[in-house]
């Protein structure tokens, strides 16, 4: 009677796991329902009937409603579909096992089929296989084993028989190279051969040039026979499964036709007739072929019109498993490109990307969504036309049964309604639409099931595409509302990225109550405030709500009691209609009585005095200047107890990303209602004021004063002349070249920051000179929607314009424009934009404008294809990755990736602090704030005491299994705060002679029972940061990795401290870290010098790293041709050797030529005195004198004559940050190792940003350090923050086999067991084929198994069962 | 008197020395005549303007009755007599913040009262400052001294 409760897997059989294989020609007519014969397809006679025995026969099942299946006699719906078998005339290769075949015969004997190995090293890998439990990639690396070494063997240890190379040749076709000439061994077979065509050379004289290139063709008949040959104990040493299939099962000599439903006949309505599928297309074909061959055969026809025939058949039957073959010949290219069996499942709309990892579904919505302040942030309007097809399937009982009468009665068309009734014990469904519902509801009982119309309250999934992170689907309540929209509060933006410009969602209505109270717990917007990318509130203060509270917060709004009271009443509505308000003591009570903005805006968090929130938040805002809470600016905001006691609310302590949020300090100590409940009166209470108010913007705004144009020409004129003295340093040579950089470089830079700089300038004048009521500066001081800059580019300048981090280039003959003189190098010519959006743009200006517009718009088109990959990727490779109940993280084989996650075990969503559990400050505060009434009467603790005391209690009981760490942290922290205490009381009492002030206790005061809170918040705290088992962390993390990433802009390129050397960043840098790549493109070794502070060390370790060649260090390389001899002179620049400190001279260099590659002996290189060397030539039998010495005229200057091959750079880089004089080399290139082995470096504290090299080097440990650091680093860089342990579970991940693995389908087959899942990843069909050749069996443990098999996976709720089964 | 915490004569000394950054409301910087104590106070110069050199009388007291009785919710309908009406400016705040400024002047106390969001920071030595508690809601009675 009561609803059933849901039980797993409510079906006779459960799938425990799938065994690929191949099936034998028995087996495929076992499961076939009838032979296929006919080649036509309907009866001639216009009675539109299938040919019995043709490829639509009935029996195969049915694809029309008209007639039900023969075999079962079910129609389309039940009818399951049958096989049936043709048999092929002749045999053919399968096209997805071709290369198989191939490998197969080169480790086979070719006449007696036995395994090409020694018997010692058959009898090894026999013993070797004997071993239980190989993975299927030890599998595969041991066939690959064994085919290296068969291909080796050329005699056949059985036979004696001769193996050539076994090769593909041409489409379809294997030859066998067995009498190829000059094979060692080989003499006497190929004279044997040879010898036997004696007789038909005398008839036929052309046949002898063609002796010696002769090979035997394997056709697929030979084949099929050598394969039948091989014996049974030789079949695991092919790694194949002998109980699912056998090497002769890869050629076919029988296929399977499918059943009709999954290629139905549609009958067509503009032609008459009907549209076959292409597999009934090509099976008719087939068949066709088979006859053709067999008439052949019968009337003895030639030998070349039945292999012609048979090549035709051959490429048929190819084709009806993969359409995309390649290498057709010309002739035979089908004349329409089909779908085979291989394109039903590859790809995109592929049956297991479309069909098996991702359905449609029903009870699901879609529309446009609009804003709607006056919803709370847990809930969705939904339209009533919505609302009255999605239905929920409730159960009568005798609490509901009058509302569920009171549906029925209202039928299908009224909003509560109902659309369906199901009465208990049958299972007719009535639709409430017609029919007598009176009688119906009259006459309803428990048990019945009525599919009742959504109604308020009801759980939805609202999401938004993409859906990038978890966030991307949530919970919400139904609030069933007139007209056409989703609506929901503008705070719950964030999480999906939607805006409100024609964006759609999506909404999904759970139909169980299981699944409501799963959803609504687990993916709840109210549960998902916080992001678990690193902590941080999502769900927060937007754009008009954050400039509301930043307006109605400023030190000098007052309201009198009137407007007081109906701002405050504006909140009450919805869930705080009956909400007490306790109205506050005036501020100002006389000349009259008013109440301050700050007052009002305290309301929202603190309504009345029985509100248990009391929220504590001390931080700077956005403006801050001095002086703490005296800051000028009113900006630095102090909440005590839910008061807001000064400062202005800004997007810091309101918006999203920012963990001083006022909304996050209440979610974090009073839980999510209060915060949400608080967010929803912000909601109402913002509009309410503004809309009062007035907040608009006008011409006015944007209309630049005297002053500020001004101040801008100014600007532009000190830029300008700034700009043309470089320009002429320039071209006076007198620039002083940065280090790296050529001087056009140097200038480049140096225009580029002067002129970049203008415009931040006229963003800080406009700052400056806007009056504070200017709209758009009022909204960027507040942080509600745009930045200094872009009101600096509306009034004053819109500035430079770059082109992937350059000037303007040119687009002209050495120049921008035509516009422009050539060579120009001033601001104008190369995209400066001086004027204003207000101002308008010069023609040549607005040209360069949209020139930097469009590379935006490129960049954003090709971000999202290429992240969308990437997260693709991502989430393939993490999404099992799971914490188990021992607190590691395994992956769905139980392979452990991790030992504790993330070193600690913490949530990344319950860091309060930067990747801490607690801010311990903040809390401390909080509790003194909020207990400071109750523990009045205690003494307040002095510093020796309240360390002891603390160290007491954390001895004791609660805290003897928390971490070491954490108890470490309190108490550094408790001993600074005692510290600080000693040091007032001292600084305090000392002084004055008297006793000591009362008051004095009040500094930083803790009592006793205080301490004790704090402990226990502590204690508290983190416990709840402990992360739970089932834990679904890999998604997490790829999520948490992948969904930044799309919000990077395509910024390429940064300056590592040097203007010349360049980092990729953004996305392509990620992509590269993530993907394992070998060659990077910026890889950077950072060398520590072993003298970190002079510079002339630095000079020559550099010298001993950089690559120099002869060219660079010599002032001359000449022929000279005197009388008796010829030779190269060399003459070596020593001041430059000198300058450069390289330690180098002419022996070393003599050394270094005799080392390359020129072929110059030592002793035709004579020294002459310390800065010449000649280099004689010596004639060779190929070429002359002459040649040779114009060749190492030529070759000479490239000599390398110190230095890393590999290393193409190196710079000295100034440590800023480090301060006095600190050194150290970025060397651009490869090679870590030769790095620190030079001389002068110290090696261990050398690194590389390349995480292949510093595996190779340094091993697999310091890989994943850097895989982490250079993430983190490239994140930093874009001013994303990414909570530390979703890095080290991804770097982990890579690292855990041993090697650097990336996140490819490379990596990801060796990371992976899975077939199904490598399958639905990429290359489906080579995944499967290789699957069925090795018979390996999916246990289907993973995610992705799970999906397709539709069992419920092992992951979160799914991780644990119940042992103990109750007694139904 | 009952409930006063503290009382004086102060000077102003200096008006909004950062630029008025607010329409309706004037930082004042001020110093007492008998104890030496600073003084930073927020009014709201609409309803109150002060100029520079004005003097005035401070009173802070934890109560408007003059019987020192507290008065603990406000109660729009109160129309008694009380302490105010001697006064021409009368706030209504909570100290939140009691601190020794550790920068110049050791021995210094300061008391930051915040009055819906006007504040007063009033700093001088400790025991001037006797009967402030953090939490504790007070009034600030102000009247200009002719002279």
């Amino acid at each position: 009677m009561v609803k059933e409760q849901f039980r797993e897997a409510d079906v006779a059989k459960k799938i425990s796991h799938v065994t690929f294989g191949m099936m034998n020609s028995q087996q495929m007519q076992q499961v076939s329902h009838m032979h296929v014969v006919s080649k036509n397809l309907y009866n001639q006679d216009g009675s539109r009937k299938p040919v019995i025995n043709g490829v639509l026969d009935h029996r195969m099942g049915t694809s029309d409603k008209e007639n039900s299946c023969e075999s079962c006699g079910k129609g389309l719906v039940d009818c399951i579909g049958h096989y049936g078998y043709v048999d092929l005339e002749l045999p053919v290769f399968h096209i997805g096992y071709f290369r198989t075949t191939i490998t197969l015969l080169q480790m086979i004997c070719k006449r007696c089929s036995n395994i090409l190995l020694h018997p010692a090293d058959k009898k090894n890998y026999l013993d070797a296989l004997k071993r239980q439990g190989m993975t299927y990639l030890q599998k595969k690396g041991m066939k690959k084993k064994i085919h290296e070494k068969c291909r080796k063997v050329t005699k056949c240890v059985h036979c004696g028989e001769y193996n050539g190379m076994t090769k593909k040749c041409g489409m379809l076709k294997i030859i066998h190279d067995c009498y190829k000439p000059g094979r060692r061994g080989g003499e006497q077979i190929i004279a044997e051969f040879v010898g036997s065509f004696e007789n038909a050379k005398k008839h036929n004289g052309e046949i002898e040039p063609l002796l010696n290139k002769v090979q035997e063709i394997l056709n697929p008949l030979v084949v099929l026979n050598l394969f039948k040959k091989i014996k049974d104990e030789d079949v695991p040493l092919l790694m194949m499964n002998p109980n699912v299939g056998r090497p002769e099962d890869m050629i076919l000599t029988r296929i399977v036709v499918p059943p009709i439903c999954i290629r139905p006949s549609v009958v067509s309505d503009l032609k008459s007739g009907t549209n076959e599928d292409d597999i009934t297309m090509k099976f008719t074909e087939i068949i066709f072929l088979n006859d053709v061959i067999q008439k052949h055969r019968a009337s003895g026809a030639k030998m070349q019109m039945i292999m012609e025939d048979w090549d035709f058949l051959q490429l048929q039957v190819a084709l009806l498993y993969n359409s995309e073959t390649s290498g057709i010949p010309l002739h035979m290219q089908p004349k329409k490109a089909s779908r085979g069996f291989v394109q039903r499942l590859k790809g995109k709309q592929g049956r297991f990307r479309g069909n098996l990892s991702g359905k449609r579904v029903d009870f699901s919505g879609r529309t446009v969504i609009s804003p709607d302040p006056n919803m709370r942030i847990d809930q969705v309007a939904v339209p009533v036309l919505i609302a009255k097809i999605l239905t929920y399937p409730e159960r009568v009982t005798a609490a509901n049964i009058k509302l569920m009468r009171q549906l029925v009665l209202n039928g299908a068309d009224t909003h509560p309604g109902a659309n369906f009734l199901q009465q208990r014990g049958n299972n007719i469904k009535r639709f409430l639409k017609y029919g007598d519902r009176e009688k119906m509801a009259s006459s309803l009982r428990f048990g019945d099931i009525i599919e009742r119309h959504m109604m308020d309250d009801d759980v939805i999934l609202f999401n938004r595409q993409p859906s990038l992170h978890k966030l991307s689907i949530q919970a919400f309540y139904a609030k069933i509302m007139p007209h056409r929209t989703f609506r929901f509060n503008e705070c719950c933006c964030n999480p999906f990225n939607a805006d409100f410009d024609g964006d759609e969602m999506n909404l999904h209505l759970p139909q169980t109550e299981e699944a409501k109270a799963e959803a609504i717990t687990l993916m709840g917007s109210k549960s998902n405030i916080i992001t678990p990318r690193n902590g941080e509130p999502l769900i927060a203060a937007i754009q008009d709500f954050i400039t509301g509270a930043y307006l109605i917060t400023q030190k000098d709004v007052f309201f009198d009691r009137s407007r007081a009271c109906q701002l405050v009443s504006s909140m009450l509505s919805a869930k705080d209609e009956k909400t007490r308000i306790d109205l506050p003591h005036p501020a100002i009570y006389k000349p009259c009585k008013l109440w301050t903005g700050k007052q009002i805006f305290s309301l929202l968090i603190r309504p009345n005095k029985h509100s248990p929130v009391k929220a504590n938040l001390r931080t700077k805002g956005k403006n801050y200047t001095v002086g703490e809470d005296l800051c000028y600016n009113d900006s630095f905001i102090v909440v005590r107890n839910s008061q807001l006691l000064c400062g202005a609310m800004d997007k810091g302590t309101l918006g999203s990303g920012s963990k001083a949020n006022i909304f996050y300090v209440i979610l974090r100590d009073y839980g999510e209602i209060y915060a949400a409940d608080a967010l929803s009166r912000l909601a109402k209470l913002c509009p309410a004021y503004l809309s009062n108010r007035g907040f608009s913007i006008g011409i006015g705004d944007v209309t630049p004063q005297a002053g500020l144009i001004m101040a801008k020409n100014q600007l532009l004129d000190d830029g300008y002349t700034m700009c043309d003295g470089y320009i002429r340093d320039l071209e006076d040579g007198k620039l002083q070249t940065q280090p790296g950089c050529s001087e056009e470089e140097t200038l480049e830079a140096m225009i580029l920051r002067e002129l970049s700089v203008i415009r931040d300038h006229a963003g800080k004048a406009c700052l400056r000179e806007l009056h504070k009521s200017n709209s758009p500066l009022t909204m960027a001081i507040c942080g509600s929607k745009g930045s200094f800059i872009n009101i600096s580019q509306m009034i004053a300048c819109v500035g430079q314009q770059a082109i992937s981090g350059h000037r303007v280039p040119n687009g002209f003959e050495d120049r921008a424009l035509p516009h422009f003189e050539r060579h120009s190098k001033d601001p104008a010519a190369r995209g400066f934009v001086a004027n204003s959006f207000y101002s308008g743009l010069t023609p040549t200006e607005f040209f360069f404008h949209t020139m930097a517009g469009r590379e935006g718009l490129v960049d954003t088109a090709v971000k999202t294809a290429e992240t969308g990959y990437m997260q693709r990727r991502l989430v393939k490779s993490l999404e099992d990755l799971c914490l188990q109940y021992d607190m590691t993280v395994r992956t769905s084989v139980g392979e452990v990736v991790q030992f504790v996650y993330g070193a600690d075990n913490l949530d990344p969503a319950a860091m309060e602090g930067k990747e801490k559990p607690m801010e311990f400050h903040r809390v401390l505060d909080h509790i003194r704030a909020t207990t400071m009434d109750t523990y009045r009467e205690e003494p307040s603790l002095d510093g020796p005491l309240l360390l002891s005391t603390t160290q007491h209690l954390l001895s004791k009981a609660p805290w003897t299994n928390c971490s070491k760490d954490f108890i470490q942290e309190i108490v550094d922290f408790i001993k600074k705060t005692a510290n600080k205490i000693t040091q007032l009381r001292e600084e305090f009492s000392g002084g004055a002679q008297n006793e000591t002030p009362k008051v004095i206790y009040e500094l930083e005061r803790v009592s006793q029972s205080q301490l004790e809170k704090f402990l226990e918040c502590c204690h508290d705290k983190f416990m709840r940061a402990q992360i739970e088992p089932g834990t679904a962390v890999g998604a997490v993390c790829a999520q948490s990795i992948g969904e930044p990433g799309t919000q990077m802009t395509l910024k390429t390129f940064h300056f590592a401290g040097v203007a010349s050397m360049n980092i990729t960043l953004g996305v392509p840098r990620i992509k590269e870290i993530i993907n394992a790549s070998k060659n990077i493109s910026t890889p950077i070794i950072t060398a520590q010098l072993d003298v970190e502070t002079d510079a002339e060390f630095a000079r020559v370790v550099k010298g001993r790293i950089e690559k120099t060649t002869l060219g660079e260090v010599s002032e001359y390389i000449e022929e000279v041709y005197i009388a008796d001899d010829c030779f190269i002179l060399v003459r070596l620049d020593l001041d430059r050797i000198k300058l450069l400190k390289l330690e180098v001279n002419a022996d070393t260099i003599k050394h270094s030529i005799c080392t390359s590659k020129l072929g110059v002996k030592f002793q035709d290189i004579e020294i002459h005195t310390d800065s010449v060397l000649t280099v004689s030539a010596r004639e060779t039998s190929k070429s002359s004198m002459y040649y040779i010495l114009q060749n190492l005229k030529k070759m000479l200057p490239s000599v390398m004559i110190k230095g890393i091959t590999s290393v193409t750079r190196a710079v000295i880089h100034f440590d800023e940050k480090k301060g006095d004089n600190s050194y150290k080399l970025l060397v651009e290139g490869d090679n870590l190792q030769a790095v620190i082995a030079t001389k002068g470096v110290k090696g261990t504290h050398s690194t590389s940003n390349n995480t292949y090299e510093v595996m190779k080097t340094l091993g697999i440990e310091a890989a994943r350090t850097t895989i982490m650091n250079e993430i983190i680093y490239t994140m930093v860089n874009h001013g994303m923050s990414i909570d530390i342990r979703h890095v080290m579970l991804l770097a982990d991940l890579m690292t855990f086999k041993g090697e650097v693995l990336g996140i490819t389908r490379f990596g990801l087959a060796k990371m992976k067991e899975s077939v199904l899942m490598l399958a639905s990843f990429e290359k489906t069909a080579d995944h499967l084929f290789e699957a069925s050749y090795y018979g390996q069996t999916d246990t289907i443990n993973g995610v992705s198994e799970c999906i397709i098999m539709g069992i419920p996976m092992s992951i979160g709720t799914g991780l644990f069962k119940l042992l103990y089964q109750y007694p139904f | 008197m009952a409930g006063v915490l503290f009382e004086d004569i102060f000077d102003v000394k200096d008006i909004d020395p950062d630029g008025k950054k607010f329409d309706r409301v004037s930082r004042l910087f001020c110093e007492s005549e008998s104890f030496k104590m600073d003084l930073i106070l927020d009014v709201n110069s609409q309803m109150y303007p002060v100029e520079l050199g004005d003097k005035f009388r401070l009173v802070v007291a934890t109560t408007l009755r003059e019987d020192g009785a507290p008065d603990d919710e406000y109660n729009p309908a109160n129309t008694e007599p009380s302490r105010a009406d001697q006064f021409e400016y009368v706030m209504y705040g909570k100290v939140y913040r009691i601190e020794g400024d550790d920068a110049s002047d050791a021995s210094r106390l300061a008391a930051y009262v915040s009055f819906g969001g006007l504040l007063m920071r009033l700093k001088g030595d400790p025991n001037n400052l006797h009967g402030f508690e953090v939490d504790s809601h007070v009034y600030l009675m102000m009247k200009k001294l002719a002279f």
